[in-house]
């Protein structure tokens, strides 16, 4: 299996994932944005919404590395910007989810 | 070494159709939504702060604007979601055809204002 077919693969079932979450995460965001900071603590204490969060972020983020790094294939013509922009990409795909979940397990 | 792939066309060449306005609206709405989630993201580490410096994120979440950010959110998501499962029906060799390509397309736009107006309602009184 070539690489391309892989990352099609991989960008299908993220992108499958995704709908549930999502449909998670926008309901409840309307329900505790507004809230008081106890309530937002508690909502985000709460160990199954940590996992769905984490799930949620860990899955659109790979979802959105994935995505995006096609509309630089499909917009960017030089390589080296591409290749740049591509590891760019690919490192915040990682870091940022890995830093939220460090720091909401301390919540 | 040289890239020889050819690019996408400019987007200005063709007539539009409802099909590559979903389309084009589908990626935009999907770097929009990575941006939302990245401050998220930076919302939820904030409580670790305490509840002071909460109070700053609170107050204009609060406000019309923060509402106002709220409704644009849950339109971008809805319109992610709808137009997610019809590029996966698609991948299954459904709705090619230019008359369901046009109302699957509609039924996105359409149905993503409908979507928004039901997740904020489910939010406020059931959440």
């Amino acid at each position: 299996m070539i690489n391309a077919t892989k990352k099609w693969i991989f960008l299908k079932i993220s992108g499958a994932i995704l709908v549930p979450l999502m449909l998670w995460f926008i309901i409840n965001l309307i329900g505790i944005y507004d809230k008081e900071y106890t309530d937002v603590l508690n909502f985000f204490s709460n160990s199954t919404s940590k996992f769905l969060f984490s799930l949620f972020i860990i899955n659109s983020y790979f979802f959105s590395a994935l995505s995006i790094s096609e509309v630089f294939e499909d917009y960017v013509g030089n390589d080296k910007i591409k290749n740049v922009a591509n590891k760019l990409l690919y490192a915040s795909a990682v870091v940022i989810p890995l830093i939220t979940i460090i720091l909401i397990s301390k919540l | 070494m040289e890239n020889k792939n050819p690019l996408s066309p400019h987007i200005q060449v063709y007539r539009w159709h409802i099909s590559s306005l979903v389309s084009i609206s589908h990626r935009i709405t999907g770097i929009i939504n990575i941006a939302i989630i990245t401050l998220v993201c930076l919302w939820v580490s904030l409580l670790l702060l305490g509840e002071t410096k909460y109070e700053i994120i609170n107050s204009l979440l609060n406000s019309v604007i923060g509402k106002f950010i709220i409704l644009s959110v849950t339109w971008s998501f809805s319109f992610q979601v709808l137009s997610e499962i019809r590029h996966l029906i698609m991948d299954f060799g459904y709705g090619f055809e230019l008359k369901t390509s046009k109302i699957t397309g509609l039924i996105v736009i359409f149905g993503s204002i409908i979507l928004t107006v039901s997740f904020y309602l489910i939010g406020k009184n059931f959440i």
